[in-house]
């Protein structure tokens, strides 16, 4: 029974939701934090025994991402110049958000993680969530102290994206395998494996350009992507706030101002 | 009368944490279960812990462990978990009716049937979950990771179990 009303009442439930992830942050906190010290203490001594192999390779990259450096700042200069020729008006990002996870859904249908930080500290619905090199979610609810981050692999994420090399849109769809599908790929495009995966910021949900992933198979029309974030055991995200309105169902839809939208807006927003 | 009067006094006092704790170490295992362990693709396939404990106390104290319990219980899970609400109240409260139906089966026989007992009941709930979870979103969702779950469950029943008989020893010296 709670179980259809769930379905048919989603506001409120989602406001209990709420009100009792708040509730709990800290307990939370509290057992998730000494946790992470001992995960991470572990993790030290398994470095130790590779010290020197790891030595090898940082310097290595480090000689790689110098030259990365050296063709970022050519790159730099040359976008700002064409920038200003273009009189382009940049998408200001306000910064981030971290927040430590401080409880991941034990469930074998969910895909979602708690983060310790909430509307207190300006998290917004809907504002995209990265780790790492790329995009791990985007946040669902949000309390005064946390707010639930639906994992790109969740069965309902919904995700546009933009494939990097051919400009081809399509909709990164969780399906609660490690590797999400791409949805409504135009036809024509060719996809390869290994390609790169963007944000491409249509519906306003996400700013584009966010790293996503790289097709990791095509099979039969079938393309899976590879995410570049580790979300199987994600510690700390970081929300970033791009001051866009993040557009998600049942939060005040923007388009319909003068009608219903506006009506709902303050009850669903205001907490 | 009065000398008889006194250990019932006596239980009356030290009555209340022991009523609670069977519910306590059900709602422990809540927690247990949203609590990042950072293990690489843990969370997907965590032990149901909750279903050890209502299965535990459903055999051996049913009337510590109430429906209202039960349903709390799989409703905080449901609320931290970010799942749909009530589906695991309904696992769970169906769990312990059909344990309470058959614990005359358990009760008294050793570790071996009790696991084996578990090992049943926590193939049905994969099953029931799966069924209900593909219905609710509408869609055959895949069975694996679910499978994988019961799997992962069955083999933290041991340890599980060991902590909720010792809790329960406890609650025995105590009473």
């Amino acid at each position: 029974m709670l179980v259809v009303l769930g379905k048919a009442d989603i506001l409120l439930f989602d406001r209990a939701r709420t009100t009792v992830s708040d509730a709990l942050a800290p307990v939370l906190d509290a057992v998730a934090q000494p946790l992470g010290t001992v995960a991470a203490g572990v993790r030290r001594v398994e470095d130790l025994f590779s010290v020197y192999s790891e030595n090898q390779r940082l310097r290595e990259e480090n000689q790689r991402l110098l030259q990365w450096q050296e063709v970022a700042r050519r790159l730099e200069t040359e976008n700002s110049e064409l920038k200003n020729l273009l009189h382009f008006e940049p998408q200001d990002v306000h910064g981030y958000i971290t927040g430590r996870v401080i409880a991941n859904s034990g469930g074998a249908f969910l895909r979602n993680v708690l983060v310790d930080v909430g509307s207190r500290e300006g998290v917004e619905r809907g504002q995209a969530a990265i780790a790492g090199e790329g995009i791990v979610g985007r946040v669902a609810e949000v309390g005064t102290r946390a707010a639930r981050v639906l994992l790109v692999t969740d069965l309902n994420s919904r995700i546009p994206v933009v494939l990097d090399s051919s400009r081809d849109r399509a909709v990164l769809a969780g399906d609660n395998t490690t590797r999400p599908r791409l949805l409504y790929l135009p036809g024509k495009a060719t996809v390869k494996v290994g390609d790169r995966i963007v944000t491409s910021g249509s519906g306003g949900i996400f700013p584009p350009g966010l790293p996503v992933g790289v097709v990791a198979s095509v099979d039969n029309g079938l393309v899976r992507v590879e995410p570049y974030a580790e979300l199987s055991h994600l510690e700390y995200v970081r929300i970033v706030d791009f001051g866009l309105s993040g557009v998600l169902p049942q939060s005040a839809i923007p388009m319909p101002k003068a009608t219903k939208g506006a009506r709902r807006a303050p009850d669903a927003e205001t907490p | 009368m009065r000398e008889s009067m006194k250990p019932v006094l006596f239980q009356r006092d030290t009555g209340l944490f022991n009523r609670l704790m069977p519910t306590a170490t059900t709602i422990l295992c809540v927690f247990a279960t949203v609590i990042p362990i950072h293990l690489p693709g843990f969370a997907v396939v965590t032990p149901a812990f909750v279903l050890v404990a209502v299965y535990h106390w459903s055999i051996y104290r049913p009337d510590l462990l109430p429906f209202v319990a039960t349903f709390a219980a799989g409703l905080l899970l449901d609320l931290l978990n970010g799942a749909p609400l009530g589906i695991s109240s309904l696992v769970l409260l169906l769990s312990r009716a059909l344990v309470v139906g058959q614990r005359g089966l358990f009760v008294g026989h050793g570790f071996t049937v009790v696991w084996a007992g578990f090992v049943g009941l926590a193939a049905a709930a994969a099953v029931f979950e799966w069924t209900i979870v593909s219905v609710f979103y509408g869609l055959l969702l895949d069975p694996r990771p679910f499978l994988f779950q019961a799997v992962l469950t069955v083999s933290a029943f041991p340890v599980v179990s060991y902590f909720l008989v010792r809790a329960q020893r406890g609650l025995l010296m105590r009473a």
